[in-house]
């Protein structure tokens, strides 16, 4: 069963298409990168996806319910996210934390597992030690790294994530297409990822999308390329 | 001073809005709206002169149209998206505009106008503290339940949508609770002055708090230490409250501001001097999984 699906989406911004006859489907379990050259819309197929655009034609679908016959929980790392306003008074704990009261979990109390899940995603992403500090004062790569641990304390079933590894160096690179590659293998988490960095992702994903620009009018359609057996799993 | 009756009233009222008012300030800040309270301070200029005209109850027209500012200018914001401010310009003009005509057509709002605008310690009335109860107390409940929620949504709309957060509904009852403090907290600080004590303690508090529960009680601190201050001078000095108050709570801000950069500047210097006597150590964050490697403990 997938988790997401599109099918045949058509969308636009004022009256130019930027996304024709796009169909997906993402099914637990699977890393699908997303790549295509600068605008070619590869967020603008993520919100869709997500359900933060509405498409001009086409259905999306989004899974109600995920592990266990519970809440889907939707964790989204956008491209500017760790571009934000340094001032917010949050410590980096407070901020992982929060991202356990999703899925409409607002007005529960923070439980041990809620405490476990916020340490394993810091120590995951290698910011434990930094849980006191305000968010406002690490640097990029840094605040990067909390989003994503934001993200992955969620325990969500679905994980898209716009460009996460930008400012990051190679070596950091590859930990975290291992970490996201783990995710998905162990814990059954789908993720989509939008990714400048194809060729380094390539051996982590299970699918490739890609969008291509048509030569009618500078319309886009999208290709999808299966991974699996390429590469054997880095971690495996 | 607290065995006159109305003064009573005045610290009483005073305290609920400085509670409401300073942790209202701190998402307003966050979300980059400092301005709105201003802005609906001014549109309920408009209800309370279009009160005094169709004989209504200037205070009640008051805050019922700036609800509907706040109402307003949350669809302007849509509409807007990303450019926010431009739904207070907007919804300001709108508001300023009706209420100068609306005042030239009243003719009998003159006269206790520069209690509206200013403040007022008598204005107070046993209904206007009643009023100012029940907002008060909507606003606690407000923040106390949608607290984690209103977190998520002040730090970005979009992953807050994607969590489950109903944003559009969130965002909405946040406007129309500012609309209603703003409102309420009219006849003690005054049209002109409200944003003063909304956007003044979480100013400083921001500035300061280590985490965001910390600015939210500290901003509530710097309120109600401020209007209880202020209210205190202004029986003293017999001054007005609203002006009072602000400038008591601007006093606030810039020592807090003076304080902060001297603690910082303290700090900057330890450090050098600790810097000086020994090496610091290598701290090379990296993505790991503790399932796949063994990963040094890092303290509770």
């Amino acid at each position: 069963m997938s988790l997401m699906s599109l099918d045949n989406v058509r969308f636009g911004y004022g009256s130019f298409p930027t996304l024709e006859r796009v169909s997906l489907d993402v099914l637990p379990g699977e890393l699908v990168a997303v790549a295509g050259p600068n605008g070619a819309a590869k967020t603008t197929l993520l919100k869709l996806m997500l359900g933060l655009l509405k498409p001009w034609e086409g259905d999306v679908r989004i899974a109600s319910r995920g592990k266990a016959g519970k809440r889907l929980v939707v964790g989204y790392v956008p491209q500017q996210l760790a571009a934000f306003n340094s001032a917010f008074p949050s410590t980096v704990l407070e901020f992982v934390r929060s991202g356990r009261h999703a899925g409409g979990a607002w007005f529960r109390r923070l439980r041990e597992e809620d405490r476990a899940a916020t340490e394993l995603a810091l120590r995951q992403v290698g910011m434990w030690e930094q849980r006191g500090r305000r968010i406002g004062v690490l640097s990029g790569g840094q605040k990067q790294r909390i989003c994503i641990a934001r993200a992955l304390a969620m325990e969500p079933d679905l994980l898209a994530l716009d460009e996460p590894t930008a400012g990051m160096d190679p070596e950091s690179r590859a930990g975290f297409y291992a970490l996201m590659r783990e995710e998905t293998k162990t814990r059954g988490r789908a993720i989509v990822m939008v990714t400048h960095e194809l060729n380094e992702a390539y051996p982590y994903a299970d699918r490739v999308v890609v969008l291509e620009r048509l030569e009618n009018g500078g319309m886009r359609c999208c290709t999808t390329t299966s991974c699996s057996g390429h590469f054997a799993p880095a971690l495996s | 001073m607290l065995h006159y009756d109305f003064m009573q009233r005045a610290f009483c009222a005073g305290a609920l809005l400085a509670l409401a008012a300073s942790s209202l300030g701190v998402y307003l800040m966050l979300r980059r709206q400092a301005l709105m309270a201003d802005m609906l301070s001014h549109v309920s200029l408009a209800g309370i002169a279009g009160g005094a005209y169709l004989h209504v109850n200037p205070t009640v027209a008051g805050f019922v149209v700036a609800i509907a500012g706040a109402v307003a200018v949350e669809y302007v914001r849509r509409a807007y998206r990303t450019f926010s401010e431009i739904s207070v310009a907007i919804i300001m003009v709108g508001g300023l505009s009706s209420a100068v005509i609306l005042m030239s057509l009243a003719g009998n709002v003159n006269k206790s106008f520069s209690s509206y605008l200013f403040g007022s310690l008598v204005a107070v009335n046993r209904t206007e503290l009643t009023l100012m109860l029940g907002v008060a107390a909507l606003a606690a409940v407000f923040f106390l339940v949608c607290r984690r929620a209103l977190y998520q949504m002040t730090f970005d709309e979009e992953t807050a949508q994607t969590s489950g957060v109903p944003v559009r509904w969130l965002s909405l009852a946040f406007s129309v609770v500012t609309g209603m403090v703003v409102a309420a907290a009219m006849p003690i600080v005054g049209v002109l002055l409200v944003s003063a004590l909304i956007i003044l303690p979480a100013a400083l508090a921001i500035r300061i708090a280590s985490g965001f529960t910390a600015a939210l009680v500290l901003a509530m601190l710097f309120g109600l230490t401020g209007v209880w201050s202020g209210l205190a001078a202004s029986f003293a000095l017999s001054t007005p409250p609203g002006g009072t108050i602000a400038l008591i709570l601007l006093v606030f801000l810039v020592v807090g501001i003076a304080a902060r950069k001297l603690a910082t500047m303290l700090g900057k210097r330890r450090t050098s001097v600790r810097e000086a006597s020994e090496q610091p150590p290598l701290n090379e964050a990296r993505y790991s999984n503790p399932s796949l490697s063994t990963h040094e403990s890092g303290g509770s």
